[in-house]
């Protein structure tokens, strides 16, 4: 832990810990060894970081700590994952790193971060601040696709430009970050589990620590910048997305009821040939009926109403029940039983009040009878006392606002994405 | 994938402590040939059975009327294996099982109970399942058959499918563990006791959404497994990764997350223990670790500064300062700020001047 050959390091970590408190942790947990030769710093997924001393001389110890800050904000972020999901290739790796220097740079450079040379920012990759290194990233993409050859004689030419003359005068087309960053495995580097490489799990309960200092710091207003407190609440509490809930729910209702699967004498058992004498049940399976009953009140947005039905056409669709399903419209009155082939032929009426009773009990009186009725509002609507006997509902809230469902029923909460 | 991936080494390490073990994996990447392999490297039947094409009787027993009753009679893969005493019970493709169907299996996964058949305890339960976003006509496990397995992960990357492509797919390893490891489990289980006592709200703690549901969740009999896979991972000297796929395995994400940070935190040296015996004091290897305990022991003088406490915390920082000027200049800083009234400044004060005055935090 002391400068293992790279002066000013600690000089370096602890005017870090000092000016960013609330990433202490991070910083000190990463291992950082020299590595004389390599002309940049950089770091892997396993928290090693490998600095060469001779460029790190020429820093102040402001300038290491931020470096060292950065890295470690790259790590948090988990850039080098997030590249292999992204597809990034090898040959665009220097664009994501780019474009991940921004999501981090975005915030931590206003609130003191002292880099070397020039740092990416959004407006460098012409993008707002505050997005996310995929959606950089893209943006890079866009612009490299673009027909118009000219633009890159401009500022992006210094993405495909390594000659060490343009370096620190294009902003970020000074380091090589690493794997820890691009996630493009390093040659020589040394597997997970040696040379002092954090396991997995290690790392992982690392960054939680992190994401509770920073949230701790967080309580006081205005002393964590608003990104890295983004990032710390939806790392403890991430957001599950509401496709895979209403999906889980979905199956679920309709395995209740299709998968009763029940014993039945209509037909006889496969297994009969043993029993003898005994007459063995078969088994059956029904398939279920389902409804949809959409809340077409004018407090609801129209886009958000024919995503979701898709997405709920689409899900019984792969449960084989896509001939089964019928919409019914429903503000206070409840219109027609509608078939309907695409989601966008639902027409939102906009009448004044909602009651999603009436919709409930009109699904209750189609024949044959759902077995599982799939109730799409925003939630400002009087709901049943008690369940409707003999039907499973299924609520999607839409909107962030919406008011809960009634305890009976099994809701999931939609948000736009 | 190669045979010290972490999630085949968790495979090897709950087939030998013959905990009831279930892969999640993408319809195709070689769970079924993982788990063939397997027991043909260890020479044991493979005995596979696929639930979604079954009736619930083929695990609860056929019924068959004899002279004065009704047996309950096993089918023939449940016999073989009975004969054999040891050997591998393959479930494949659970999560497309008919819930009726599930609850059958209930018996066969924990208590290895087919019809009026006991299965040997030597017999290890394998299952493996597609989630259920991927299978055609998936269900989501129930609860309490979820509550019943260990749940690992079974993700491919290219590097390891390119590996099998070229040299062939390697087996998962069965460690071998030791006679008597049964012996650590009562430390392990100590562990998990005194965790729970600290979180009892992770006791039991059923899935409240559907999605969650089909996955490992905490119960009094899932932590009993976590604790018995945690002595079997550490008798059969697994890697740390593997050891905590399985307790995530069995209590589920969350918990298994909160109890491996407990168990970390736990190695950290307890502040007070130190500011009552300060030569004591050995700092944490790793720089975070060392961060949290000298943190841990500049707070606890913080809040109670006596002279005494105020120079035995600064006899700590003395200790750590040669080793981790930079660590111990952080607690340094909280100590300063609360120099009760009557303490002589310590000698240690200066060790850190020149850290300080490096990172330009202290005016010259």
């Amino acid at each position: 832990m002391s400068d293992r050959g790279i002066e000013g390091l600690a000089a370096a970590r602890l005017w870090a810990a000092t000016r960013f408190p609330y990433l202490a942790t991070g910083v000190f947990g990463a291992q950082v060894v020299a590595d004389r030769g390599s002309g940049t710093v950089s770091v892997d997924e396993s928290w090693r970081m490998r600095a060469d001393p001779e460029l790190t001389a020429a820093w102040t110890p402001a300038q290491l700590g931020s470096v060292l800050v950065h890295h470690v904000c790259h790590l948090l972020r988990t850039h080098g994952e997030r590249a292999q999901a992204a597809g990034v290739r090898p040959d665009e790796a220097r664009t994501w790193v780019r474009a991940a220097d921004a999501e981090i740079n975005d915030d931590l450079v206003p609130a003191g971060l002292d880099l070397p040379g020039r740092p990416v920012l959004p407006r460098d990759l012409r993008a707002e601040d505050g997005l996310l290194a995929e959606q950089y990233f893209d943006g890079i993409r866009r612009a490299q696709r673009a027909p118009a050859h000219g633009a890159k004689g401009g500022r992006e030419a210094g993405d495909q430009d390594r000659s060490a003359q343009s370096e620190g005068e294009t902003a970020g087309a000074w380091l090589d970050c690493g794997s820890g960053a691009d996630g493009m495995p390093r040659p020589g580097q040394q597997p997970d589990g040696r040379g002092g490489a954090l396991p997995r799990w290690q790392a992982e309960l690392l960054r939680r620590q992190v994401a509770q200092d920073v949230m701790a710091h967080g309580k006081q207003p205005g002393t964590v910048p608003a990104g890295l407190l983004r990032w710390a609440e939806e790392f403890l509490s991430p957001k599950v997305n509401w496709r895979v809930l209403l999906a889980a729910e979905l199956r679920r209702a309709v395995a209740e009821v299709a998968g009763a699967v029940d014993y039945s004498y209509r037909r006889p058992s496969r297994r009969s040939a043993v029993a003898g004498q005994v007459v063995l049940p078969a088994l059956r399976r029904p398939v279920p009926e389902v409804a949809v009953v959409c809340d077409t009140s004018g407090s609801m947005t129209a886009d958000l109403l024919a995503m979701v039905l898709a997405e709920v056409e689409g899900l019984l669709r792969t449960l084989g029940l896509a001939r089964q399903v019928r919409v019914l419209a429903c503000d206070t009155a409840v219109g027609p039983a509608q078939r309907v082939n695409s989601a966008r032929q639902v027409q939102l009426t906009g009448g004044g009040g909602t009651d999603m009773g009436a919709g409930i009990r009109a699904a209750a009186a189609l024949r044959p009878r759902p077995a599982v009725t799939v109730v799409l509002t925003d939630g400002y609507t009087p709901w049943p006392a008690a369940a409707p006997k003999g039907m499973r509902i299924v609520v999607g809230l839409l909107g962030a606002q919406a008011p809960d469902a009634p305890p009976w029923a099994r809701a999931v909460r939609v948000e736009p994405d | 994938m190669s045979p010290n991936h972490p999630a085949v080494e968790a495979l090897g390490v709950a087939v030998a402590a013959r905990v009831p073990v279930l892969l999640w994996g993408a319809p195709g990447t070689g769970k079924t040939s993982a788990i063939r392999a397997m027991a043909q490297a260890m020479g044991l039947p493979c005995e596979t059975v696929i639930a979604s094409i079954r009736e619930p009787s083929d695990f609860a027993g056929l019924p068959i009327v004899v002279g004065d009753g009704v047996r309950f009679a096993p089918p023939a893969w449940a016999r073989r294996l009975a004969e054999a005493g040891h050997g591998l019970l393959f479930l494949d493709e659970l999560s497309t099982a008919p819930p009726a169907v599930q609850a059958a299996l209930l018996r066969v996964v924990l208590e290895r109970v087919v019809g009026d058949l006991t299965l040997p305890d030597a017999v290890a339960v394998v299952a493996a399942a597609n989630p259920p976003e991927q299978a055609a006509d998936g269900w989501d496990l129930s609860a309490p058959l979820a509550n019943r397995l260990c749940h690992l992960a079974w993700q491919t990357d290219a590097r390891s499918v390119a590996d099998g492509l070229a040299g062939g797919w390697a087996a998962p390893v069965v460690p071998v563990l030791p006679d008597g490891w049964q012996a650590e489990e009562i430390l392990s289980r100590g562990l998990v006791a005194a965790f729970l006592h600290v979180r009892p709200a992770l006791a039991c703690a059923p899935p409240s959404d559907a999605a969650s549901a089909g996955r490992g969740w905490p119960s009094p009999r899932t932590w009993e497994m976590a604790a018995r896979l945690m002595a079997a991972a550490g008798a059969a000297g697994t890697g740390d990764d593997a050891r905590s796929a399985l307790i995530m395995g069995a209590v589920g994400e969350g918990p298994g997350v909160e109890f491996l940070a407990w168990l970390v935190e736990m190695d950290l040296p307890d502040p007070e223990q130190v500011l009552a015996d300060p030569a004591s004091f050995r700092l944490p290897e790793r720089g975070d670790r060392a961060y949290a305990a000298l943190a841990a022991i500049a707070a606890a003088v913080a809040a109670d500064p006596t002279p005494a406490r105020w120079t035995a915390g600064w006899q700590v920082l003395g200790l750590a300062a040669d080793a981790a000027p930079d660590v111990a200049a952080v607690a340094a800083r909280v100590l300063a700020r609360c120099r009760p009234d009557g303490a002589a400044l310590p000698a240690e004060i200066h060790l850190f001047a020149p850290v300080l005055r490096n990172a330009g935090l202290l005016q010259a």
